[in-house]
């Protein structure tokens, strides 16, 4: 393609959210992408964005966050208008870890969350679907549908699992996060996949895969800065903003372990740490759980 | 740009002599090509070609050591701008930094707390480095009794701050024989400190605003008699500190301002987000990063950090292979086989310590691979897991003949059985499955 020569010196804008005027509810959309050199280098992008992750099921989120978030933690809609209300995240990205649980069919349950938590938040929206690839197609087509004109940015797409995604994403207009395991190869395998079923590039944001600090993240952090330079260097196939959401951080023996007075800093530290590399390494997005590191990573952003 | 080994080898004498300690002339010039040897070293090179080659043979990044004795550290020496394309050598010494205006018992306590505070993790012992001392106080007897109390640098290595030369005349009649870095020759200030540093033998660190600035004064204190500098860039905020390191490190890697080719210094209080600001210093090539005490937590993330990020890519951390008890087994207790993998290691650890099930973790030497990579790339085999068995004593620790291999290396299972005499289980491929698996299937 002789297209990409010039183009693909550029990372790829994607847009995040719907307002009235774009067809969906939002107060604000984003558009992530647009840098034209290394993170921190002059031109181009906007500040990275801050994620809070909050989930439909707290019996599989950390105690830490749990023990901070109290009550909260059992009314997902309300979880989430404090998460842009109160904790100041720029977006929320809801976790539908209920299909976690054995024999899973509540799936009425996951388009009503899916409404209830557009319903309190005013700012673009990031799903994790399923957990379980026999959940996928309904679990991504009942979230999917709910969202509709929103411009959902729904997860995960894999190697061996990403055609439900996929079709939600094309059926009702949102954009996919593409997660490939830690290798520049991989992902971009991943991305010429998605093209192929129909998805657009500008509806691709990469997740390259985050290991926790101390537990494999530099593989992580380099294979973000590689794919940042094929992106640079002209590789159209990578020439998408990425996203970052280690989500074992919270779970690492540093974290667990920490007498209970540091447990609540030592999370929040671990998260700061992973995150601000991320975005050093070209992370658009980055995604924490704990609302401390929210606030803290924000204002580490400014200025 | 460097020099190739055969390009070398053409200004070389070619009389294979062995002074400068090699077999042959070819050898020295392959050892000169990537840093590893001084031109000096060759006795029967004219002086322009000693330059010549000095020029390109050394290492882009000059190494400055600063301190002395056990914790003295090198920082310096580096040859790429992105640790995937080689490694990053020698991580950034943090320092942490007190005021002359302190109560001695504070200063005495961070002092404490440097020094004997450890972090271990993977094997490696992880430690703060030294100590930075900041004249405030406006009397020099006092900034030299706040280094002395420092230790004066006989044990942690020191970063002396001021402007005054009087206070650094006092503070290295205290602190000057143990190579403390003194900081900062300026525009105004740098004959004189130049002349003071090179009394003693210390690194100096200069100070200015933006790389042209720093090179010009940089070849100025080198000209004046001290070799071994820091460069300070002063930076406006942290995301400028993040630029102009990275603008820095490309000159100097790419030999294109030969008087950039110096650690780089940041002083990670700076911008009233320290936390920020040490990753970034960690991340984006800083040698020295001066900061603010740390909270504990703060300094196990920023430790750790330095720790993955000067990780050799080529070369990861690996795990002696062996026999590992996990929450007090007895001989009725699981016999888990994985690899010696780090990361795999401690993955498992994490979920198995928090199951609370008793079980020995059987770490055979994949040469540091992953499962996936070992079973595909033949490093995990039938013989390699029957000769393990046998060399760490596996039969003497249970009554069971029973052994769970990994999910990935399920296609070995029946090799694996008629190898060892064993009966295997296929666990699951996710370390996180494991303790699930575990209390529905084990029953020995």
């Amino acid at each position: 393609m002789t297209e990409q020569s010039d183009e693909g010196l550029t990372i790829r804008e994607v847009r995040l959210g719907a307002t009235r005027e774009e067809g969906g509810t939002r107060e604000v959309s984003y558009v992530i992408g647009g840098e034209r050199d290394l993170p921190f280098s002059g031109d181009g992008a906007g500040r990275p964005l801050v994620a809070l992750e909050i989930c439909d099921d707290p019996r599989f989120w950390p105690p830490v966050v749990r023990d901070y978030v109290g009550d909260l933690a059992n009314d997902t809609a309300e979880w989430a208008r404090a998460a842009e209300r109160t904790y100041g995240a720029d977006l929320v990205r809801l976790n539908f870890t209920s299909t976690k649980q054995r024999g899973f069919d509540a799936f009425d349950a996951i388009a009503a969350t899916t409404e209830e938590v557009l319903a309190a938040t005013a700012r673009p929206l990031i799903v994790e679907g399923s957990n379980e690839p026999e959940l996928d197609s309904e679990v991504f087509r009942r979230c999917g549908e709910a969202g509709e004109g929103e411009r959902l940015l729904l997860g995960t797409a894999e190697a061996d699992r990403y055609r439900s995604v996929a079709a939600a994403a094309l059926a009702y207009g949102h954009a996919v996060i593409a997660q490939s395991p830690i290798d520049v190869n991989l992902a971009k395998q991943l991305n010429i996949l998605l093209r192929e079923t129909g998805v657009p590039q500008d509806r691709i944001v990469i997740d390259p895969y985050a290991g926790a600090l101390g537990y494999g993240f530099e593989y992580s952090y380099s294979v973000m800065e590689r794919i940042r330079l094929a992106a640079l260097s002209g590789d159209a196939d990578l020439a998408m903003p990425m996203i970052c959401a280690p989500t074992d951080t919270l779970s690492v023996r540093e974290v667990r372990e920490a007498a209970p007075a540091d447990q609540e800093a030592m999370a929040v530290a671990w998260e700061f740490y992973t995150a601000y590399a991320a975005i050093v390494a070209g992370a658009s997005i980055v995604c924490v759980r704990h609302p401390l590191t929210v606030e803290r990573l924000k204002a580490a952003l400014e200025g | 740009m460097a020099m190739k080994a055969l390009d070398i080898y053409k200004h070389l004498p070619k009389t294979n002599c062995k002074k400068c300690g090699y077999p042959t002339c070819l050898a020295f010039a392959m050892k000169l090509a990537v840093g590893k040897a001084e031109v000096e070293a060759c006795p029967d090179l004219d002086p322009d070609t000693k330059s010549l080659l000095g020029g390109v043979t050394r290492p882009p990044v000059r190494l400055v050591t600063i301190g002395a004795g056990e914790r003295s550290i090198a920082v310096g020496e580096e040859f790429v701008l992105f640790r995937h394309e080689k490694t990053f050598y020698h991580p950034p010494g943090i320092m942490v930094q007190v005021s002359d205006t302190w109560p001695e018992d504070e200063v005495r306590s961070v002092v404490e707390t440097v020094k004997e505070t450890v972090v271990q993790r993977v094997g490696q012992d992880l430690v703060v480095n030294g100590v930075a001392v900041k004249y405030e106080s406006n009397r020099p007897e006092r900034f030299a009794a706040t280094v002395a109390l420092a230790g004066g640098g006989s044990t942690l290595p020191l970063v002396l701050i001021a402007s005054d030369p009087a206070a650094f005349e006092a503070g290295l009649a205290v602190a000057g024989h143990y190579r403390p870095l003194v900081h900062a020759a300026t525009e105004e200030n740098w004959e004189g400190l130049a002349a003071l540093t090179k009394r003693y033998g210390c690194p100096l660190a200069v100070r200015a605003a933006g790389p042209a600035e720093l090179a010009s004064l940089a070849g100025k204190c080198a000209e004046a008699g001290t070799p071994d500098l820091v460069l300070d860039p002063a930076p406006s905020s942290l995301a400028g500190f993040i630029a102009t390191a990275t603008e820095i490190r490309r000159s100097a890697i790419g030999r294109t301002e030969p008087a950039l080719g110096y650690p780089l210094y940041l002083d990670a209080g700076a911008f009233g987000k320290t936390d920020a600001a040490l990753a970034a210093g960690i991340l984006k090539y800083a040698g020295i990063i001066v900061t603010p005490p740390l909270a504990s937590a703060s300094r196990e993330a920023a430790l750790t950090l330095r720790q993955n990020i000067y990780t050799d890519p080529q070369k990861p951390i690996q795990v002696t292979p062996g026999i590992y008890p996990i929450n007090e087994p007895g001989p009725d207790a699981p016999i888990l086989l994985t690899v010696n993998f780090s990361l795999t290691y401690f993955t498992l650890l994490g979920y198995l310590e928090a199951s609370r099930i008793p079980c020995y973790l059987f770490i055979a030497d994949t040469e540091g691979l992953s499962v996936l990579t070992a079973v595909a790339g033949g490093k995990l085999t039938e013989t390699l897991v029957a000769d393990s068995l046998k060399k760490f004593g596996v039969a003497d620790l249970v009554d069971h003949r029973l052994l769970v291999i990994p999910g990935y290396a399920a296609p070995l299972s029946g090799k694996i059985e008629d190898a060892t005499g064993w009966k295997v289980l296929v666990g699951p491929r996710d370390a996180a499955d494991l303790p699930g698996y575990l209390e529905k299937e084990w029953k020995a």
